[in-house]
């Protein structure tokens, strides 16, 4: 018998209490559940931009609500009332994270849908009506749902090949790359523009400058902490199935691989911030957030 | 997902216990099971070992030469430093370049009568090429036709411009009025943010001038319909952006008593 048995390892598995799954689970669907309702029930707000944010808040619905359903069900088999053998949990288990994987995978297309939605409306606003009509909205829609709901079931069932993982690592930092340069791109056209505006003989130039820098930090701030957010909640995760594949055996890498509910844990937050990054910040909805909450009667408050 | 490896069910193996000394302990680092494979391993014929990687032994942690936890110190670290370096690398573009185009020489120089376009043309076309243009056409007949509406004492010329570009001024402003309609929201949030930036003021200021330097203005503010323009370019991609040339125009539309109704 070997002496030095490794009945735990070095770097013992970093649990994240039910508690905290369940807390992200419940305020996330909440957040995001209202931010669907409130673009369905608002006229002013069906347009394809809200769209693209409802989606995006409709995946992070299904996110959370499957997630804490799995919580749910580990709870369950880890108090016994489960089989964790058993065929029909098995399937339970894998129609469960098929689910999140579509679900995270559709939440990361709408952020590019979004973000390729707001580049046409900065450089081709003239033909911003014309380039994205409600139809091509619709189907673009439709096609992110369709692919999404597809991979998620192939990733799956097809987990144990490694191109899986790959194909899914490599989409993923296109993906980023994509996001990035689309807003800095974005940004510095907006600088550009701003600076051409301040060459204008207007009076107060000092306070012009002044507002000038303050409003371009704020751009800074605003894709920094978008996109801030998408990598920090998003990268860990990825890393993880890199290290996977990679390092299996190192020891090093088996104390990032320790880490893994903290980064499931970072991975379905992402979810908790997307609505305050994304909805949150447009008055309209905001505005008719209020009114379902705060009025009982939609007709009264209107 | 809340396994400790991606092949999420556990690997249940049967293994003989000859093979592999050591494999045949008891290494199970779930305590659910370990009364269950306590109770197997009596068996000598068999013993059910749950693994998380492949067949090879566990991971030794013995003569490691940095901290344990190295790699995710370096990975998290690594990540904060991109996510500052990004946020300081925006904020320097926007300090870049600003100041020495307040000079109001270099300003008059840049509004002269006959330069206006060509240099509004040339910076447009030094900066961004390929997606400027069209960006540039649209806007230069749009806001040809809101000028020769102001100008009235314009010739022949301009008359026929006004007809020429009514019709691609009807089309683009029924455009801002779709996206006005559409977008509304963001109208509040931007008209806040105009206030703040005293757009009165500058706007007060444009209108004083004289009127070659106010068709130069127009033309260089109408040339920047997408931008968060008038010192705001925080909110990014929201419908501000495509709201601050249809509030504008309807600011200077009623300071002037243009014809056109932009509602």
């Amino acid at each position: 018998m070997n002496g030095s048995i490794l009945n735990q390892s070095d770097c013992p598995e970093v649990v994240v209490p039910n508690p905290v799954f369940f807390t992200i689970g419940a305020v996330s669907f909440a957040e995001n559940f209202l931010v669907v309702v409130a673009v369905i029930r608002n006229r002013n707000l069906h347009s394809p931009m809200y769209c693209f944010i409802c989606s995006l808040a409709a995946f992070h619905t299904i996110a959370s609500l499957t997630k804490t359903l799995e919580n749910f069900m580990i709870v369950f088999a880890d108090v016994g009332h489960l089989n964790k053998k058993g065929s029909s949990e098995t399937t339970l288990d894998d129609a469960i994270d098929s689910l999140l994987c579509m679900s995270f995978l559709g939440s990361f297309f709408s952020i590019l849908a979004i973000a390729v939605d707001r580049y046409i409306t900065i450089f081709h606003a003239l033909q911003y009506h014309n380039i994205m009509t409600m139809q091509r909205t619709g189907a673009i829609l439709g096609i992110i749902w369709t692919v999404c709901g597809g991979l998620g079931v192939l990733m799956i069932l097809f987990f144990d090949f490694k191109l899986i993982m790959i194909c899914f690592v490599i989409l993923f930092f296109i993906s980023l790359v994509i996001i990035c340069s689309l807003y800095v791109y974005m940004f510095m056209l907006a600088r550009i523009h701003a600076r051409k505006i301040a060459a204008l003989p207007v009076g107060g130039r000092n306070n012009h400058h002044q507002q000038r820098w303050g409003s371009n930090m704020r751009g800074a701030q605003t894709i920094t902490i978008l996109f801030g957010t998408l990598v920090v909640c998003w990268s860990p995760f990825f890393f993880h199935l890199v290290i996977i594949m990679v390092c299996p055996m190192n020891p090093y890498c088996e104390c990032y691989r320790s880490l893994f509910q903290l980064h499931v844990a970072l991975l379905t937050s992402h979810a908790l911030f997307d609505p305050a990054i994304y909805a949150f910040r447009i008055a309209e909805l905001r505005h008719t957030l209020r009114k379902m909450l705060l009025c009982s009667d939609w007709k009264l408050c209107s | 997902m809340r396994t400790e490896k991606p092949p999420k069910r556990l690997l249940l193996r049967l293994q003989d216990s000859h093979e592999d000394g050591e494999s045949f302990c008891v290494t199970v680092e779930m305590s659910d099971f370990h009364n269950r494979s306590q109770t197997s391993a009596r068996r000598s014929d068999y013993v059910w070992q749950y693994e998380y990687y492949d067949d090879e032994e566990p991971v030794s942690f013995e003569g490691l030469k940095a901290h344990r936890y190295s790699i995710v110190i370096g990975f998290w670290v690594g990540l904060a430093v991109f996510v500052i370096f990004m946020f300081f690398v925006l904020t320097l573009l926007t300090k870049t370049g600003a100041p020495h185009q307040d000079n109001p020489d270099s300003a008059e120089k840049r509004h002269r009568p006959g330069s206006c376009l060509v240099d509004i043309d040339g910076h447009q076309d030094e900066n961004d090429k390929a997606f400027s243009r069209p960006l540039l056409a649209g806007s230069r007949s749009y806001f040809n036709f809101y000028i020769n509406e102001e100008d009235k004492g314009h010739g022949k010329q301009k008359a026929e411009e006004k007809r020429a570009g009514k019709h691609t001024g009807a089309r683009v402003e029924g455009t801002f009025n779709r996206n006005r309609g559409v977008s509304s929201s963001g109208m509040d949030e931007m008209e806040e943010d105009i206030e703040e930036a005293g757009v009165h003021q500058q706007l007060t200021g444009l209108i004083e001038q004289s009127k070659t330097d106010r068709e130069c203005t127009f033309l260089s503010h109408f040339n920047i319909p997408n931008f968060v323009n008038l010192d705001h370019s925080s909110t990014l991609g929201e419908d501000d952006l495509l709201y601050e040339p249809s509030v504008i125009l309807e600011r200077q539309s009623k300071s002037h008593d243009a014809h056109f109704d932009i509602h």
